[in-house]
C-alpha cells in the first residue's frame, strides 16, 4: 500500500528533526486549552477583582477562606472518599480485566460495550437512580418490599455509587495491559509449575501496576472532583466534601468567584500529592516489556471458566448497567412521581414529548452529539502527541507536562467554567471562542484530556522502543514512525480511549450550565432545567433516550476498522 | 470586535445567532418556558432580537461576574432578590423606574431594580403520606411528622434563606426555638427547592417546609399528588428582580423589555406560570396578594446578615 500523503523515505527527514517542534505544538496545546484556564483561576484565587483586570485587594480572599473551621473536615472527607472509591474500583475492575484478557474477541468486545455505559450515565442522573431505587418507598420497596436508605446514605453507600460508576476507568485500562502481555510469561510460569494464584500474583499483578496506578490516579482525581453524587447522596448525612463546598460559593447569594478559586486550589493541591506519590510509585513498579509478543491468541476457554466469567461480568453489569438503566427508564415511563409504580401511572408522555415538533430536545441532543464528536477527535488527536512527547522524548519538562495533563481532572467544572471564561472573555484576543459553541468544545476538551492521555501514554510505555529504533534506522522520521507504527499499534486504545471522551462530552453538565451561548442549549442544560422547575419524570425521559442514541454510535464506532487491530 | 464575532460565527459550523440586528442580551434564572416566551413575545412586539442565556440564578450571577472585564449582559432576571441588593449596593445597575411599574407593590421596586413577579413561601405536602394537614409553620414540629420534613437549604436556596430571614425579623427566639424543634424533629435539609420537593413527591417523606409555591403548584397540575398550605400567621414573598446593567450598550432596548415584562400582556405570561404577578391589578392564577398573609420586614438589613442567618441555622439543623 504505497503511503499516499507521507513523504517517502529519502523526502524524510533524517534523524529526529521534528523534536523540538513536536515539544513546542505539545507544549503550547496544553498551554492554551488547560495552563491558561487554570493560571486565571489561580490569579483569581490571589486577586479577588482579577476580574475586572484589577489587582486591588491581593490576597484578600486566602484567609477568610482557609480559616474556615469546616475546611479540614471537608478536605479529610474528600481524600477518604477518593481513597475509598479508588480502592473498591481497583477490586472490581481487577478480576474482570484480568478475565476479559483471555476472552474471545466477540463475546469481549459485548461486555466491553456494556460497561462503556456507566460513562453514558451522568453522575447526577446515577446518583439520582439509585435513590429512586432503594430509599424509602422507592422502587425497590414498591416491587419488592426492602428499601436500603440506611446503606445509601452511608459513607459505605456513596463509596458504593462512585465506584460501580467509575471502575471501567480501571477497567479498560487494565484490560488492554493484560492483552499486551499475553499469556507467554504465564505460559513459563505454568511450564515450572506456578499456581493460577501465583501466577496472577507474582507474574500478572507486578506487570499491570502501572497501569493500575496510572489509571487508579485518575479514578482518585475524578472521585475527589466529583460534585452530583456527593451533593445528592452525602447531603443527606452531614457528609461535606470540598467540591460540595465549592458549589455552594456558585450557588446562591452571596456569588464568591475568589472563594471557590482558592477552595480549587487546594483540591489541585491534592491532586499535585496524589500525583507525585503516583511518580513515586510508578518508578519504583515500572516494568519494561521488550520483546513482547503483541498478537498472543488467548487460550480456549473451559466452559467451567466460561460460566464463571459469565457470572462474573454479569454481575457487574447489572449493578452498573442494569439496575441504574432500569430504574432511569422507569422513571421515564412514570406518569408522576408522586404516582409510584403503578400501571395506572405508566405513560409514553415524557419520552412522547421529545418527539414532538417544535421540542428542543432534538435540538440539544444533535448540538451535544456534534461537539461529543468533534471533542472526541481533537481530544485523541492531541492526546496522541502529547503522549508520543512524554513517553519516546522523554524531555526535562515533560514531568510539568504530565502533571498538567492531569489537572483538569482535579478542578471542578464549574471552576474550569470560570477559568474559561477569565481566560477567553478577553478584548484582546484577536479570535476567541468564547460566547459561541466552540468555547464548549473548548471546553470539553479541557475536561477530557486527561483520559486520552493517560490511557495511551499507559499504552505507549508498553510498546517496545525496539519497534521505533528500527523504523528509526530504516530513515523514517518522527512523523513517519508515529503515523505508521505507533499509531496503528494504538489504534485500539485511541479508539477506546475516543469512545470515553464522547460519552462524557456527550453528557457534560456543570461547565455547560455556565458556558452555554445564548439560546444553545445541551443535553445535560435541557435535563437539567427538567429537574430545575419542571419534570424528573421528562429529565429522564431525555436522559434515556441520550444514553440510547450516544450508545447506538459508540456500538457503530467499534465496527470501525481500528477496532479490529489487536 | 463586532465585525470579529460576526466573523467568527460565520466561521464556525454551528452557528447560534445572527448579528445582524443588534441583539439585546438577557440572563434569565429559570422557569426556561417563561424566559422563552417572554423573549418571544418581545421580539414579536418590537422587532428587537433577543439572545437568552438561561441557567440557574447562581449561575447567571457567576457568568456576569466572571464577565466583568468584558460584559455582555443587558437585563438580569435572577430568582433571589439578594442579588438586586448587592448588585445595586456595588452600583452596578443602570436606574430606571418603569411606567409600568404603578401598581407594584412598593416593597418589590426600587430606583434600579423591579420585580418581575414572586413566589411565595409555603408548606407542601403529600396528601398520600397519611399525615394530618399542617396549617401553620409551628405544626410540623408535632411528633405525628417526625422524620417526613423536608427543608431547601438557606445555604443554597435564596428564597428559603428568606423565609428563615421573616420569621426571624418575625420573632427572633420563636423562630429559632421553631428550627431547633424541627431538628429534633428530624428534619432533611437536602439542598436546593427540587432536593427538597422530590423526596415529598415521591413518598420517602411527607412535606415541605419553606417550598416555592408556583413549583409545587405546576407539579400539582401536571397531576402530582400534593397541596399547598399558606400559614395564616405570615410567611414572606420570594420576589424575582429583574435589572438593568449599567455596563449595558443597549439602554433604550433593556428599557423597552423591563417595560414589556410589567405591561399587561408580559404579566400575563408571568402568572401563567403560577407565579404571583408583580403587578397588583393583573389577576393570579394561584392565591394572590389578597389571599396571602406577607411578614413585613427589611430586606436589606436582613441581608447585612445573611452570611449570620445562615450560619446559626447550618448550626442548629446540623446533625
Amino acid at each position: 500500500m504505497p503511503a499516499t500523503a507521507l513523504p517517502g523515505p529519502t523526502a524524510a527527514p533524517r534523524g529526529r528533526s521534528l523534536r523540538p517542534l513536536l515539544l513546542t505544538l505539545a507544549t503550547l496545546l496544553l498551554v492554551i486549552l488547560v495552563g491558561l484556564p487554570l493560571l486565571a483561576i489561580l490569579l483569581y484565587a490571589l486577586f479577588p477583582h482579577i476580574n475586572e483586570w484589577s489587582l486591588a485587594a491581593p490576597f484578600g480572599a486566602l484567609l477568610p477562606n482557609l480559616l474556615d473551621p469546616q475546611l479540614i473536615t471537608a478536605s479529610l472527607n474528600s481524600v477518604a472518599l477518593a481513597l475509598g472509591v479508588t480502592l473498591l474500583s481497583t477490586c472490581i475492575a481487577l478480576p474482570l480485566a484480568f478475565r476479559r484478557a483471555q476472552m474471545a474477541t466477540r463475546p469481549g468486545r459485548l461486555w466491553d460495550a456494556l460497561l462503556l455505559v456507566p460513562f453514558l450515565i451522568p453522575p447526577y442522573i446515577g446518583a439520582l437512580s439509585w435513590m429512586q431505587l432503594l430509599q424509602t418507598r422507592g422502587f425497590s420497596e414498591q416491587l419488592l418490599g426492602f428499601n436500603l436508605a440506611g446503606f445509601l446514605y452511608s459513607f459505605p453507600g456513596i463509596v458504593t455509587v462512585m465506584a460501580l460508576h467509575l471502575f471501567p476507568m480501571i477497567y479498560f485500562a487494565a484490560a488492554r495491559a493484560f492483552a499486551v502481555i499475553g499469556n507467554r510469561y504465564a505460559d513459563v510460569g505454568r511450564v515450572f509449575g506456578g499456581s493460577p494464584l501465583q501466577i496472577f500474583a507474582r507474574i500478572h499483578l507486578p506487570m499491570v501496576l502501572p497501569t493500575l496506578l496510572s489509571s487508579g490516579l485518575i479514578v482518585f482525581i475524578l472521585s475527589i472532583e466529583e460534585f452530583g453524587t456527593p451533593e445528592i447522596l452525602g447531603n443527606r448525612f452531614g457528609f461535606r466534601v470540598i467540591v460540595t463546598a465549592i458549589h455552594e460559593k456558585f450557588s446562591d447569594w452571596p456569588i464568591d468567584l475568589p472563594g471557590a478559586s482558592v477552595l480549587s486550589m487546594i483540591l489541585i493541591l491534592l491532586a499535585f500529592i496524589a500525583f507525585l506519590l503516583h511518580q513515586r510509585l510508578a518508578r519504583r513498579f515500572s516494568s519494561a516489556l521488550e520483546n513482547q509478543s503483541l498478537n498472543a491468541p488467548p487460550r480456549a476457554r473451559t466452559p467451567l471458566q466460561q460460566l464463571f466469567d459469565l457470572l462474573l461480568f454479569g454481575s457487574a453489569v447489572t449493578l452498573a448497567v442494569l439496575l441504574p438503566l432500569l430504574t432511569i427508564t422507569l422513571s421515564a415511563l412514570l406518569d408522576t412521581l408522586s404516582g409510584g409504580l403503578q400501571p395506572s401511572n405508566m405513560s409514553l408522555r415524557h419520552i412522547g414529548g421529545l418527539f414532538e415538533l417544535d421540542s428542543p430536545a432534538w435540538a440539544a441532543i444533535s448540538t451535544s452529539l456534534t461537539l461529543a464528536l468533534l471533542a472526541a477527535l481533537g481530544s485523541v488527536l492531541i492526546a496522541i502527541l502529547v503522549a508520543f512527547t512524554l513517553v519516546r522524548l522523554r524531555t526535562r519538562g515533560s514531568a510539568v507536562l504530565d502533571f498538567l495533563s492531569i489537572l483538569p481532572n482535579a478542578i471542578p467544572g464549574m471552576a474550569v467554567a470560570v477559568g474559561l471564561i477569565l481566560t477567553w472573555n478577553q478584548a484582546f484576543w484577536p479570535l476567541s471562542p468564547y460566547n459561541s459553541p466552540a468555547i464548549l468544545l473548548v471546553a470539553y476538551i479541557c475536561l477530557t484530556l486527561p483520559y486520552p492521555i493517560r490511557m495511551l501514554t499507559a499504552a505507549l510505555k508498553q510498546l517496545p522502543r525496539s519497534l521505533d529504533d528500527a523504523a528509526y534506522i530504516c530513515g523514517a522520521g518522527e512523523l513517519r514512525v508515529i503515523l505508521r507504527i505507533l499509531v496503528p499499534l494504538l489504534a485500539p486504545v485511541a479508539l477506546a480511549a475516543g469512545f470515553i471522551v464522547f460519552a462524557i462530552a456527550s453528557r457534560e453538565l456543570v461547565s455547560s450550565l455556565m458556558l452555554a451561548p445564548p439560546g444553545v442549549e445541551t443535553v445535560a442544560t435541557y435535563v437539567f432545567h427538567q429537574f430545575d422547575q419542571g419534570s424528573i419524570n421528562a429529565g429522564m425521559a431525555m436522559s434515556l433516550v441520550t444514553i440510547l442514541v450516544s450508545g447506538s454510535i459508540i456500538v457503530l464506532g467499534q465496527r470501525l476498522p481500528g477496532g479490529q487491530v489487536r | 470586535m463586532k465585525t470579529f464575532a460576526a466573523a467568527l460565527t460565520v466561521g464556525l459550523a454551528l452557528t447560534t445567532s445572527a448579528f445582524a440586528a443588534d441583539p439585546l442580551v438577557v440572563y434569565s434564572a429559570g422557569p426556561a418556558s417563561l424566559s422563552s416566551a417572554l423573549a418571544n413575545a418581545f421580539e414579536a412586539e418590537t422587532g428587537t432580537p433577543v439572545e437568552l442565556f438561561q441557567s440557574t440564578a447562581g449561575k447567571i450571577m457567576a457568568r456576569y461576574q466572571a464577565e466583568k472585564s468584558n460584559p455582555h449582559a443587558d437585563v438580569m432576571i435572577s430568582a433571589s432578590w439578594g442579588h438586586a441588593l448587592t448588585l445595586d449596593e456595588a452600583g452596578e445597575l443602570l436606574p430606571y423606574r418603569s411606567p409600568n411599574a404603578s401598581s407594584v407593590p412598593d416593597a418589590l421596586k426600587s430606583d434600579h431594580y423591579v420585580a418581575q413577579g414572586a413566589a411565595a413561601l409555603a408548606i407542601a405536602w403529600n396528601p398520600n403520606a397519611g399525615l394530618p394537614a399542617p396549617q401553620h409553620w409551628a405544626d410540623l414540629t408535632h411528633p405525628a411528622y417526625k422524620g417526613q420534613i423536608t427543608m431547601p437549604d438557606p445555604a443554597k436556596s435564596g428564597s428559603a434563606l428568606t423565609l428563615v430571614q421573616g420569621l426571624v425579623a418575625q420573632d427572633e427566639d420563636n423562630a429559632w426555638s421553631l428550627f431547633e424543634q424541627l431538628a429534633a424533629n428530624d428534619l432533611l435539609v437536602p439542598g436546593a427547592n427540587k432536593a427538597a420537593l422530590n423526596p415529598v413527591l415521591q413518598g420517602a417523606r411527607g412535606v415541605v417546609f419553606g417550598a416555592v409555591d408556583y413549583i409545587v403548584i405546576g407539579a400539582r397540575a401536571k397531576g402530582e399528588s400534593i397541596e399547598v398550605v399558606y400559614p395564616d400567621e405570615g410567611t414572606v414573598l420570594a420576589p424575582r428582580p429583574i435589572m438593568i446593567l449599567k455596563s449595558t450598550r443597549h439602554a433604550q432596548a433593556a428599557k423597552a423589555f423591563v417595560d414589556f415584562m410589567l405591561s399587561e400582556k408580559g404579566q400575563q405570561l408571568v402568572a401563567e406560570r403560577y407565579i404571583l404577578p408583580a403587578r397588583t391589578d393583573i389577576e393570579a392564577k394561584r392565591p394572590g396578594w389578597k389571599e396571602l398573609s406577607i411578614i413585613d420586614f427589611d430586606a436589606r438589613q436582613a441581608a447585612a446578615q445573611a452570611a449570620a442567618t445562615k450560619a446559626r441555622f447550618a448550626a442548629v439543623t446540623a446533625r
